[in-house]
């Protein structure tokens, strides 16, 4: 709970926990407002289930029209793809099977690392409507999450429910003015902190190879031009205005320096290197402890 | 209490094995998921004292050693990690240095000191705070297949 005495709303979504937080308890057609949210998003985006949309796109080439908000994650993930000269991509599904992450949980390798097509081969990503040239797997893991919490936030404030507090597992977003004291998850013991952070109103978003690991050096966040996991950066926060924005370049900060991510978005961020060591922008200073 | 204990020793693992892919400075050096995956994990208990009880109930305390290697532009290199585990949780990690060039001995150097120096921890039952921001929790299908694999590694 982020503040004493708020209530909580618990439940499971995108295959991963939620905590919506608010200053008295939700309503029962509150609640099912917000499940219908990530219903929806599930049903669209999700590679783990079988009707969804981008289920259908790994079947076969197509059209495929996406609700709302998938403009924006278009746009973004555009972007980063070009900071990231194809590292980050929503094309990677295919390389996340190849290695094991698949919607049957094998996580078996079935070979060598298998690199993400080329975006301008094979997706042509319009405002809300995808159209595809081959059969795709699609995984919008890196910015999906954020951007379903944004979704809740909407919904919340529609419901005038403007002050809460959303937890997607680790993702947070605060969307009052009372800030929030944040541990920092150690990347290698997630029973300890490596910092402490204030998050006023704003997210806070991480990535870490610590967690979705299933072997040796195989964790989810993979460099689409090679299709294998990233090795020299195990850990990365960080902080924006919107979740979906901060989700995106936690895992974005994986691929490229902060620095350079700073001269397109704005925001702050903090990476840990598998050297043990840190870089961060002036929003983390002070955080980590010494 | 069992999770918890795998969980820590799994992230360990995990984490150290990156260090061989920076000490090989080059995208091609990843080492290959064959490699030490299910060694690194199965091959744990190397006091001999915690072995067939383990099973069920996770790692026993003690101190756990296994080398992992991956290839580097020198070829191939070995990297050993040690792991202390004590009443549920990771309360010390080494790393076994076997360079074999002194560019080897400093990247490894580097990261061996670089847990205890640079990242710091403290326990989070020790912090006053209401939230942990980090990298998401599994989903249950995710969390039944590693451990699993895990269980059949051993």
């Amino acid at each position: 709970m982020p503040h004493p005495g708020w209530a909580a709303f618990s439940f499971d979504g995108i295959g991963t926990s939620w905590e919506v937080s608010t200053p008295g308890p939700l309503e029962a057609r509150q609640r099912r407002r917000l499940l219908a949210v990530v219903e929806e998003y599930d049903a669209a985006w999700s590679r783990f289930r079988t009707d969804s949309i981008v289920a259908r796109a790994a079947r076969q080439p197509g059209r495929f029209v996406m609700p709302v908000g998938a403009g924006a994650l278009g746009r973004l993930y555009r972007s980063l793809y070009r900071l990231t000269d194809g590292a980050m991509t929503p094309l990677v599904g295919g390389s996340l099977e190849q290695l094991g992450y698949d919607p049957a949980y094998s996580l078996r390798p079935r070979g060598i690392p298998l690199p993400a097509p080329r975006w301008d081969d094979v997706l042509d990503w319009q405002d809300a409507v995808l159209t595809t040239t081959a059969a795709v797997v699609l995984d919008v893991g890196a910015a999906g999450k954020g951007q379903l919490a944004d979704l809740l936030a909407v919904e919340l404030r529609a419901q005038g429910a403007g002050e809460h507090f959303i937890d997607a597992s680790g993702d947070l977003l605060n969307s009052g003015p009372a800030p929030v004291t944040v541990a920092l998850e150690h990347p290698y013991d997630p029973g300890r902190a490596i910092g402490t952070i204030s998050l006023g109103t704003g997210a806070l978003c991480a990535s870490a190879a610590n967690r979705r690991a299933w072997g040796d050096g195989l964790h989810h966040v993979l460099d689409g031009t090679t299709g294998s996991p990233v090795s020299t950066v195990v850990a990365t926060w960080a902080l924006a205005e919107n979740a979906m924005t901060a989700d995106a370049l936690a895992t974005a900060l994986f691929f490229v320096p902060g620095k350079a991510l700073q001269q397109d978005f704005e925001f702050s961020w903090l990476t840990v290197f598998s050297d043990g060591s840190a870089a961060y922008s002036a929003g983390f200073k002070g955080v980590l402890f010494e | 209490m069992s999770f918890p204990v795998r969980k820590s020793v799994f992230a360990g693992i995990a984490g150290i094995s990156l260090v061989g892919t920076v000490a090989g400075c080059a995208p091609s050096a990843q080492s290959t998921p064959a490699q030490s995956t299910t060694g690194a994990s199965s091959s744990a208990p190397a006091d001999g004292t915690a072995g067939s009880s383990s099973a069920a109930s996770g790692y026993q305390d003690g101190t756990y050693s296994a080398d992992g290697n991956y290839v580097s532009p020198n070829g191939t290199e070995t990297v050993g990690v040690e792991l202390t585990l004590s009443g549920g949780t990771v309360s010390d990690v080494s790393i076994t240095q076997h360079p074999s060039n002194p560019n080897t001995r400093k990247f490894q150097g580097e990261f061996a000191g670089g847990i205890a120096a640079q990242i710091v921890g403290k326990k989070l039952d020790e912090l006053s705070v209401s939230k942990v921001a980090g990298s998401s929790l599994t989903s249950g299908g995710f969390n039944q297949a590693v451990e699993k694999i895990k269980s059949e590694a051993r």
